[in-house]
């Protein structure tokens, strides 16, 4: 097994795209960081009486404004009142507001790479006709596959890694060391909260992971069931770009319908569970994980039985 | 151990209604090449597939130098060395890598020098190190055969390997086939090509839709047995008088076909020395004696009862 492994892992770095995806990433925070520091409010040092200034100007407003603009304003002032309150600095950037603005952003791009690699895996073996030569080998197909599967895994989790890793240091160097614990504004779907940049940050990478293996899943899914490279990818990304759009259809169909809640699509983006606690009304995080759980034994089951069954015929 | 590389019991491949593959068997010794003839559709690949397990038996057993395929598919599968069409690389890997690729895949660890010692049978040591991308059919095709060849395997399986080899590549190809067989291993090989086959195969099977219709060694089914009869043209100066005279004799027993100076007969051995000596008695020269080899050609097209089959079929 250990040797099946290494044979997937060579050959996913014996191709340019698996490098180029890797610094691509790395070029995209780079670019994300110039953007971040060219495009925000200056940090000036007399923050306390612009921010003072702002809040007179929005309290004038408040008074005039409509019932739509006035919830807007009142969560503005709601800020800077904290903000002069705590003396934080709020156009101050740090590596770590940095990592929990830009560097998430980026890993929509890691997901991007990932549905590509993935799909592109196993169809790519039939498309180029090897995967003849691959399973006249004296291993059971099922280990075949799973060493294509835990070498996507190890290869997507590398992508995530450097994500982490290069959004650090060019944060580090870009906006200096911060403090973890850099108080941040979060708008959820509930209003805002207060919170910490750091665990932020890693709270959502942590709510991203499952996400993640589950498109890695329906990527890979998809990668065996279909012969052709090019159309296991192109359905990979259709699902990918298209979930979000159907997940929001589905918070509507969800009001209607019991059952839409257990669809999978609301459920694929976790990250929603950092800003809140219940989405579609009552569902929980726990919930969401067992959802996505019985999701995942189903394409784990469709991959390995559809491929152990195949007739291999190109 | 058991006495036959492969054996393979009442194989049957069935899609929907459709039988692909009806209720085929036949043996393979050691050091043999046996060949899979028919035409295409017949059911060749489908065979060989199931053998090689790519595909799915409806029914039928294969057994692989005594290990079944079903009971213990590791060590039958580790006795196997295929090609199945035209051999398909990882073009953006080296050759070598290649082959450190199946090399890995192999149950029984492969030394280094393996790897090294396949290549400089198949003479590719001079490209091992460049990307497969590069390689030209025919050091693909030898490419494939030393990932065939890497694990020592005691049967080797080709489906189709002289597909776009040019002649020379067959030639060498079919070199190697001998080479590997006096090494003890077998050679199950399937093709439409009858005339490359009856160079390469000791005995053959014939399929047609999908079942076994004939099977036999090459020299049974091309008629070179020591005594029997054999067709026999003479190239003489005069062929009405040879023709007279091969009347008269008692050796000649049925005059095939006159062409110009030329005369066939159908004789055995002994008798077209007779032949010659009594036309050179009677002061006619002689300028050529050949005998017709009936060609496998013939032979499948005379068991299969296909008229108009071109070459290639």
């Amino acid at each position: 097994m250990m040797a099946l492994i290494r044979n997937e892992w060579m050959k996913t770095f014996a191709k340019k795209s698996s490098w180029v995806y890797l610094a691509a990433i790395i070029l995209a925070i780079l670019i994300g960081g110039i953007f971040y520091q060219k495009m925000g409010p200056d940090d000036n040092q007399n923050w306390q009486a612009e921010s003072q200034a702002e809040l007179a100007s929005l309290n004038t407003q408040l008074n005039e404004s409509s019932e739509m603009d006035r919830r807007w304003l009142e969560s503005r002032i709601e800020q800077l009142e904290y903000y002069l309150e705590e003396n934080i600095n709020p156009n101050a950037k740090n590596n770590w507001d940095f990592m929990n603005e830009v560097v998430i952003g980026v890993s929509a791009l890691v997901t991007l790479f990932v549905v590509i690699v993935c799909s592109g895996n196993v169809a790519a073996e039939f498309s180029d006709g090897t995967i003849k030569q691959l399973l006249i080998r004296p291993h059971q197909r099922w280990k075949i596959l799973l060493s294509k599967y835990i070498s996507v895994v190890m290869y997507s989790f590398l992508l995530v890694s450097v994500l982490i890793a290069a959004g650090y240091l060019i944060g580090l160097i870009m906006f200096g060391s911060g403090d973890f614990n850099t108080k941040v504004f979060e708008m959820g779907i509930d209003g805002q909260k207060v919170s910490e940049a750091g665990p932020q940050f890693f709270q959502k990478i942590i709510f991203y992971l499952p996400s993640l293996l589950m498109i890695m899943t329906i990527s890979f899914m998809l990668s065996t069931l279909f012969k052709s490279q090019a159309l296991a990818v192109g359905i990979g990304i259709f699902v990918l770009f298209f979930s979000s759009t159907l997940g929001g259809i589905i918070v509507m169909l969800a009001d209607r319908f019991a059952w839409a809640k257990f669809l999978i699509f609301p459920h694929l983006d976790l990250t929603v569970y950092a800003l809140q606690d219940e989405i579609l009304g009552n569902i929980t995080l726990p919930l969401s994980l067992a959802i996505l759980g019985v999701y995942y034994a189903a394409f784990m089951i469709i991959t390995f039985g559809f491929f152990e069954k195949r007739d291999i015929s190109i | 151990m058991s006495n036959y590389a492969l054996e393979v019991h009442s194989l049957t491949k069935k899609i929907g209604k459709k039988t692909i593959v009806d209720g085929v068997s036949f043996t393979i010794e050691k050091g043999e090449i046996f060949g899979l003839l028919g035409p295409n559709g017949a059911g060749k690949t489908t065979i060989i597939r199931m053998v090689v397990s790519l595909i799915n038996r409806t029914a039928g057993e294969v057994i692989i130098n005594g290990h079944n395929l079903d009971e213990s598919f590791t060590e039958a599968m580790s006795e196997i060395g295929a090609i199945v069409e035209n051999p398909e690389f990882y073009k953006y890997m080296s050759g070598y890598k290649n082959l450190l690729h199946y090399s890995n895949m192999a149950i029984q660890k492969i030394p280094a020098e393996r790897i090294q010692q396949v290549t400089e049978l198949v003479a590719l040591e001079q490209a091992i190190n460049q990307k497969v991308k590069t390689y030209s059919l025919g050091m693909r095709q030898r490419l494939g055969v030393a990932q065939a060849l890497l694990h020592n395997p005691s049967i080797l399986i080709l489906d189709e390997p002289t597909n776009g080899l040019d002649p020379q590549g067959i030639r060498e190809f079919r070199d190697y086939l001998r080479q590997l067989t006096e090494q003890g291993v077998s050679v199950l090989v399937s093709s439409h090509l009858l005339s490359e086959m009856q160079l390469m195969c000791d005995r053959f099977a014939i399929i047609e839709q999908g079942k076994l219709i004939h099977i036999s060694t090459m020299n049974e089914s091309i008629g070179e047995q020591e005594q029997a009869e054999r067709e026999v043209t003479f190239e003489t100066s005069n062929a009405e008088n040879a023709l007279a005279l091969f009347k008269e004799a008692k050796f000649v027993n049925e005059i095939k076909a006159i062409k110009g100076n030329f005369i066939t007969i159908k004789m055995d051995k002994e008798s077209i020395a007779k032949a010659n000596r009594l036309l050179v008695e009677n002061e006619i020269n002689v300028y050529e004696i050949s005998s017709v080899k009936a060609t496998l050609e013939d032979r499948f097209l005379e068991l299969t009862n296909k008229e108009k089959v071109g070459q290639t079929l």
